[in-house]
């Protein structure tokens, strides 16, 4: 594995670290409830009505970078779950169910109190309705109602003109939704949700993600990128996960402060960069040392994935005198605009732009079918904006079918053939 | 009598998708639909014709260059192969429901292939939001998406119809089901008609004209009843609803009656009436929120249809295609009930809409060599 090159990254895995051994305590010594849900449930609910919430994508990835998902997925498997079912959302999953196949990281996950989803692709009522019989826990479900206005550049109309953004509908529905979520929440936690305290957090949720919208120019403009794709994205999904605590705040100044000193010193996570590549798609947690594979043989450095660069775009919400309504329009779309035609390969070419991209890595993922879908338009547009684009058939935690040497010389042979030095 | 009437059904489930882009006038009056989840009594009140796309061996060279492979059902990729074809464009409309991802991912892509120019000439592409999860949220959610749905088919028409209007139009649903019900019901015990051919006589009941439909079913029904039983062993088709009779054809050339099957266009699709006397909107959303089997049907809805379809039946066969990203999920839960049941059962991989693999054959044929009764030769 890479060495770490920054602080704020040893910081923050250690941090996760200890977060999860303080939840296991809690929930196994003082019998505390916690929750398991999608990454894409608003968080803040959860931990102001004190009920610590695990993120199912966050606990896939640690599975699959402690290379434990093959023996999860093949005792799936071996239950006659079909091989094209998504990988990335079950894995967790898996782990409850065959718990004796392998072993979990840090003990394994405890018992959830409730489980809850929003409902995007089709799979996600089946895995969930699966987990919470497995650990004979409640599922709250979050139903997805579709979009039918499409502005393209949604990411103009996110911070100020939410309201626009998401039909009103369908903005209804969702705080509807968050509302019951809520009740739910304040019976499990025993105490009430103060509305004052959901616009405090909110408002430091803004600040949390200002800031890594200034890491993220400052990425975007340095001559050469002061931090590799990895490092950022470790420091941003620990932060994520308790956006707006105290903790998430200090440590995102932290990741700056250490990226601005990195840039005015002229230091570069690769000093021989000649290439800015994009990784487009959820990352490659079985593997992430692919990531800086080719820094050394072609001074290619990874600058741009979505987890940076979607804090900013997809979570500030300004104008928060109804903040249940700004949570809900954050909640309506989330991972829509990262995945969906026209949203999608929209904003990765401004993102491609802004970030002065030689060439992308566009995630084929044969399980996922969410992220799977749409990306023939990104790459067309990618390649219409001048972007060379290599597609990459891998899923981002099952590693059974992943040849680390011919991808990586797959990649080689892309950058020598079809990117300009 | 029967026979004819059996080929107008039939005609009915098999033509009309395939005939579209023969005559501007005749399209007009369509609205072409993705599944039957969109309450075909809102597209009549409005005075359209409802159409549904359906997967078939017909090759789809162009949405294949827009489509990612084993995302997109067969049925799906047709819709957009007609679409870039130019064969929609006189339809009145596209309608397309929430329910599946794939749908809705299809609405998606239609709507950028014709922002990026890709395709033209599209006719309007509606999302029809109907949310199948159960939720205190959803019926007053769903109701306001079906009228505004009747709102714009109407903006199309010079009709300009009512709540007495779609009322009407579900009377006229219900009388068609109830002659949909009693077809079915000739496949009971005894099956008196192969899988293969009932499909298409029930399927029919979302293309065909209801007052037609329950004249032609009704004497389809008379002619019916005095066949021979079929022998066989007697097979419920589950997984992922098909939507064609290739799959009941090549299960019945091995000697088995497909008595029953989990879709929408057969006897998954001829359940209760609905009872339009209070809000018809919120009667009709309800309807098919509940009865529409579909990828985002709750699993516990779709395992009491699945537990209720078992009556008499053999053996089940599960379609699980490459592009399946939610039935597959429900194969322990399906297992272990048809292990209490003591009924055998296999899953397919292939797409039920082409010709079965050669490794699905096998499998069908094991399973077809235990399935009670023995394998005897078929009559009628």
């Amino acid at each position: 594995m890479a060495e770490k090159q920054l602080q704020s990254t040893l910081a923050a895995t250690a941090f996760q670290k200890q977060w999860f051994g303080d939840l296991r305590r809690r929930v196994f010594d003082e019998r505390r409830p916690y929750a398991l849900i999608q990454a894409d449930v608003p968080f803040e609910l959860f931990d102001l009505l004190e009920i610590p919430a695990v993120s199912n994508q966050w606990w896939s990835s640690i599975v699959a970078a402690k290379r434990q998902a093959p023996a999860f997925l093949d005792a799936m498997s071996g239950d006659g779950l079909p091989e094209q079912l998504c990988r990335y959302c079950s894995l967790g999953l898996a782990t409850t169910r065959y718990a004796r196949a392998g072993e979990a990281p840090w003990g394994g996950l405890p018992a959830p109190r409730l489980l809850c989803a929003r409902l995007t692709c089709d799979c996600i009522h089946r895995v969930f309705s699966l987990w919470a019989e497995a650990f004979n826990a409640e599922l709250f479900e979050i139903d997805n109602p579709g979009a039918s206005e499409l502005p393209p550049r949604w990411w103009e109309l996110t911070r100020h003109r939410w309201r626009e953004l998401i039909e009103p509908h369908r903005l209804k529905f969702v705080a509807a939704t968050l509302e019951r979520l809520i009740e739910r929440l304040e019976s499990i936690g025993e105490r009430r949700l103060d509305r004052t305290a959901l616009r405090e957090r909110l408002e430091r949720v803004n600040r949390q993600e200002e800031i890594f919208d200034a890491a993220r120019r400052l990425i975007a403009e340095a001559p050469a990128t002061p931090v590799r794709m990895t490092e950022q994205i470790a420091n941003v999904m620990a932060t994520q996960w308790v956006r707006g605590t105290d903790w998430a705040l200090a440590h995102a100044q932290h990741f700056y402060d250490e990226l601005r000193q990195r840039v005015d010193a002229g230091v570069a996570a690769c000093p021989d960069e000649k290439l800015r590549l994009m990784w487009v798609g959820a990352g490659l947690w079985h593997d992430t040392d692919f990531y800086t594979a080719f820094e050394a043989s072609h001074g290619a450095v990874f600058v741009w994935s979505m987890y940076l660069a979607f804090g900013p775009d997809g979570y500030i919400r300004y104008g928060l005198d109804e903040p249940l309504d700004a949570l809900a329009s954050r909640t309506a779309s989330f991972n829509e605009f990262l995945h969906h035609p026209p949203w999608a390969a929209e904003w990765i070419v401004a993102q491609a732009r802004e970030h002065r991209i030689d060439a992308a890595l566009v995630l084929r993922p044969k399980s996922m079918k969410p992220s799977a879908t749409g990306r023939l338009f990104i790459e067309r547009a990618l390649e219409e904006a001048g972007v060379p684009v290599l597609p990459v058939e891998a899923d981002v935690v099952d590693a059974r079918a992943w040849d680390p040497a011919a991808a990586r010389k797959a990649v080689g042979k892309f950058l020598d053939e079809r990117v300009p030095r | 009598m029967g026979a004819s009437d059996i080929d107008e059904l039939r005609a009915g489930f098999d033509v009309p998708f395939s005939a579209l882009g023969a005559g501007a006038p005749a399209d007009h009056g369509t609205v072409v639909i993705s599944w039957p989840s969109v309450p075909v009594e809102i597209v009549r009140a409005a005075g359209f014709a409802p159409m549904f796309a359906r997967g078939s061996e017909a090759p789809t060279p162009a949405a294949n260059a827009v489509l990612e492979p084993d995302l997109f059902p067969n049925r799906l990729r047709q819709l957009v192969e007609a679409a870039l074809s130019g064969r929609l464009a006189h339809v009145a409309a596209i309608v397309i429901p929430r329910s599946s991802d794939p749908d809705y991912k299809c609405f998606l892509y239609l709507r950028e292939l014709e922002r990026r120019g890709i395709v033209a000439g599209l006719p309007p592409v509606w999302l029809f939001d109907l949310l199948h999860a159960d939720g205190a949220d959803t019926q007053a959610y769903n109701a306001e998406r079906a009228r505004a749905l009747l709102a714009r088919l109407a903006s199309l028409s010079s009709r300009r119809p009512g709540p007495e209007d779609l009322r009407k139009e579900v009377a006229g649903a219900n009388r068609a089901r109830a002659a949909a019900r009693r077809l079915n019901a000739m496949r009971a015990t005894a099956p008196r008609i192969a899988g293969a051919d009932m499909l298409p006589l029930l399927g029919a009941f979302w293309q065909v004209e209801p007052a037609r439909y329950s004249a032609l079913a009704e004497a389809a029904a008379d002619s019916i009843i005095g066949r021979s039983p079929l022998e066989g062993p007697r097979v419920l088709l589950a997984g992922a609803p098909v939507d064609s009779t290739a799959l009941h054809a090549a299960i019945e050339a091995e000697g088995a009656v497909v008595v029953a099957e989990l879709t929408p266009f057969g006897s998954g699709g001829v359940g209760a009436d609905i009872d339009a006397s209070g809000d018809p909107f919120i009667a009709l959303t309800e309807h098919y929120r509940r009865a529409s089997i579909a990828a985002r049907m709750p699993v516990k809805t779709l395992m009491h249809e699945v537990d209720d379809a078992l009556r008499g039946v053999n053996a089940v066969i599960l379609s699980l295609p490459p592009d399946d990203a939610t039935f597959g999920w429900d194969y322990p839960r399906v297992r272990d009930l048809l292990e209490r049941r003591s009924i055998p059962h296999t899953a397919l991989a292939g797409d039920p809409a082409l010709d079965m693999t050669v490794a699905d054959l096998e499998r069908v044929r094991a399973l077809l060599r235990t399935a009670p009764p023995k394998r005897e030769a078929r009559r009628g």
